[in-house]
């Protein structure tokens, strides 16, 4: 864990999901780090534009590392696995090619942004607090045990997948978000589909198709006995949230599952309120889950 | 060393399937493939598995290993019984399954026919022979790499959604001919790949690029031809509209634009009043009339336009395609 970071928040956390912004800020004064605001940072693109617009993709991603080093910060922290993985990607590319980034630093000085070197590291939440002294610092900021608190983990896709871009650890065995659910005092829930896909960058344009990849991970996890799901994705979080009514409704299945972003339960488990974690913008209500952790303290 | 493997088994007139486990003494080197061959060998010659060339050329002996599809001959089996573990072997997914590891591949040559996996020209053929330049071949080395082992259908999450997907490996042949210089029918495989079961079906799962045994990343080649339709223009599908809102926003306000995402990829959603509301109330909806807006929003507009330019004679390098009969060069 570094002391300090510069902050990608996305866009969906800037937006709609902005409980998991608020969260993340939370947890990160609990945390003991700071988040270095970067001006004037756009979307990353997400897979739409890398794959409608590849080389557009990458000079959108290289003026968000440029800025960033402007900053004089060594590490881009995300909380988004689609942001992590297009700002590793194009990481990647630049790095690994000479004249790419020469190409893409002559024009991004030609429109006046911050140029990029290749000395930036793009980290998620998750990586930080899984191991090392991020994972020391967790236990000891988990005041409040999370004691009965049953979360199926969901790690969605692109903090997986590809693993030779993202790499953390065993694509197939995670254990990252076991160890923290862990940590909070809870008791991770285990079964097959807690690292498959969501199924949320079709669900506009394929939504029968989405619901079908959806309603597997709900269904699971509640036959698994989950009084709630975690994810460390914005965009998981949407789907397995919003979109948990359809599913419902296609799958016959009253799921009643209530799905918090990672940053909720680290904090709920550091003490922090209801209120100051906004599980109230969810669309499933998280009472099965939050009556268990506030019941001995007035909300 | 000693390996015990749990196998799934069928037979055509069961109800369902079983696990059977065995143990073998087998060498250090041992693949799974060599495994099953000493079961087979020496303990039930009913098991039955595809196999061939045991060097991970052929593509026939693709199965699961604790639910992950692997090439049985390139998969070492050292490493699994130092960590203690007694893996399950089934059969692929995907796919049909006819006895015990032996799936149907009818339905992924079906697929793969679809996409017309062949050359395809117009006028008279060349003299002597088409030359390809080192940076066109670059451009499908990969793709190019495919054995047809089905590794990556057999994991597509879309897939087990939507049977009727083209999937992975199709599509990765269809783009190894779209980027072809050789090739004259860029522009019907563009349209067939748009279609209902086309490159929009794709959820970017990168099942399919983290199973390859040969590093074709098909995910990659599904996004080189989801490039290719919209740089054509081609925005009839709902994922390409979809895609245009990114594209859009992030010059334009550079965030997403959530309130444009839905009546611009499918209008018919938007009336979807019910949905909407419980967006509202969670507080989730974002404010129509004044969207959030990043700052420095010159930057990345400038950036997107010379950018633009750049993808303009890129596009018209792809249309023209670009080969030298060897018998007309000088």
């Amino acid at each position: 864990m570094k002391s300090s970071y510069a902050y990608y928040p996305g866009c969906l956390a800037s937006l709609s999901q902005k409980e998991l912004d608020v969260s993340t800020r939370a947890v990160a004064e609990r945390l003991g780090f700071s988040l270095v605001e970067i001006p004037g940072f756009t979307c990353c693109g997400a897979g739409d534009v890398h794959e409608a617009r590849p080389e557009y993709s990458v000079h959108l991603n290289a003026r968000i590392l440029g800025q960033a080093e402007q900053l004089e910060q060594d590490t881009i922290m995300t909380i988004c696995n689609v942001c992590t993985l297009n700002l590793r990607q194009a990481n990647h590319k630049l790095r690994e090619d000479a004249d790419l980034l020469a190409r893409v630093n002559a024009n991004l000085a030609e429109v006046g942004a911050a140029t990029y070197s290749g000395g930036v590291e793009v980290r998620h939440l998750l990586w930080e607090i899984a191991e090392g002294e991020g994972y020391e610092k967790l236990k000891e900021v988990a005041e409040r045990p999370l004691t009965g608190v049953r979360i199926a983990p969901f790690y969605g896709c692109q903090i997986l997948r590809p693993s030779k871009l993202l790499g953390f650890e065993d694509p197939d065995r995670p254990q990252s978000l076991e160890r923290i659910i862990t940590a909070c005092g809870a008791e991770p829930v285990d079964y097959p589909s807690k690292i498959k896909c969501c199924g949320f960058p079709i669900v506009l344009a394929r939504e029968e198709v989405a619901l079908g990849e959806l309603i597997q991970p709900l269904a699971e996890a509640r036959a698994a006995g989950a009084d709630a799901m975690v994810t460390p994705c914005p965009l998981c979080h949407l789907s397995l949230d919003a979109w948990q009514g359809k599913a419902a409704r296609e799958a016959d299945i009253d799921f009643d599952m209530p799905i918090v972003h990672l940053a909720q339960l680290i904090g709920a488990a550091a003490g922090l309120s209801y209120d100051e974690l906004l599980f109230k913008r969810h669309l499933v209500r998280t009472d099965r889950l939050t009556d268990k952790i506030y019941a001995e303290t007035s909300i | 060393m000693e390996v015990t493997l749990q196998i799934q088994r069928y037979q055509p007139d069961d109800d369902e399937s079983r696990l059977d486990s065995f143990t073998v003494d087998a060498p250090e080197t041992a693949t799974l493939l060599d495994v099953l061959d000493q079961i087979k060998d020496e303990q039930d010659g009913s098991l039955s598995y595809r196999k061939s060339c045991r060097m991970a050329v052929c593509g026939s002996c693709g199965m699961r290993m604790d639910g992950a599809a692997v090439l049985a001959c390139k998969t070492s089996m050292a490493p699994l019984v130092e960590e203690g573990r007694t893996p399950v072997i089934s059969p692929m997914g995907n796919l049909p399954v006819i006895k015990d590891l032996v799936v149907d591949m009818e339905p992924f040559w079906g697929k793969f026919r679809a996409v017309q996996p062949w050359l395809e020209e117009d006028g008279d053929p060349p003299v002597k022979e088409w030359r390809v330049q080192q940076q066109e071949l670059d451009r499908i080395f990969k793709e190019a790499l495919c054995i047809q082992c089905g590794c990556c259908v057999s994991e597509c999450n879309s897939m087990e959604a939507d049977p009727d997907f083209l999937g992975p490996a199709a599509l990765a042949k269809a783009a190894r001919f779209v980027g072809d210089a050789r090739d004259r029918g860029r522009m019907k495989r563009l349209q067939m790949a748009n279609g209902a079961h086309g490159v929009w079906d794709c959820t970017r799962c990168y099942f399919c690029n983290e199973r390859c045994p040969k590093g074709v990343d098909p995910r990659d080649a599904i996004a080189k031809i989801g490039g290719e339709i919209y740089a054509e223009g081609m925005l009839s599908d709902k994922g390409a509209r979809h895609a245009q809102v990114f594209d859009f926003s992030s010059h334009a306000t550079g965030y997403l634009l959530e309130t444009a995402l839905v009546p611009y990829t499918d209008p018919m959603k938007a009336l979807d009043v019910k949905f909407a509301l419980k967006m509202v109330r969670a507080g989730k909806a974002p404010n129509p009339v004044k969207p959030h807006r990043a700052k420095k929003l010159g930057e990345v507009r400038a950036l997107s336009k010379l950018v633009k330019e750049q993808e303009k004679q890129d596009l018209a390098d792809k249309r023209k395609g670009v080969t030298t009969d060897r018998e007309n060069e000088s």
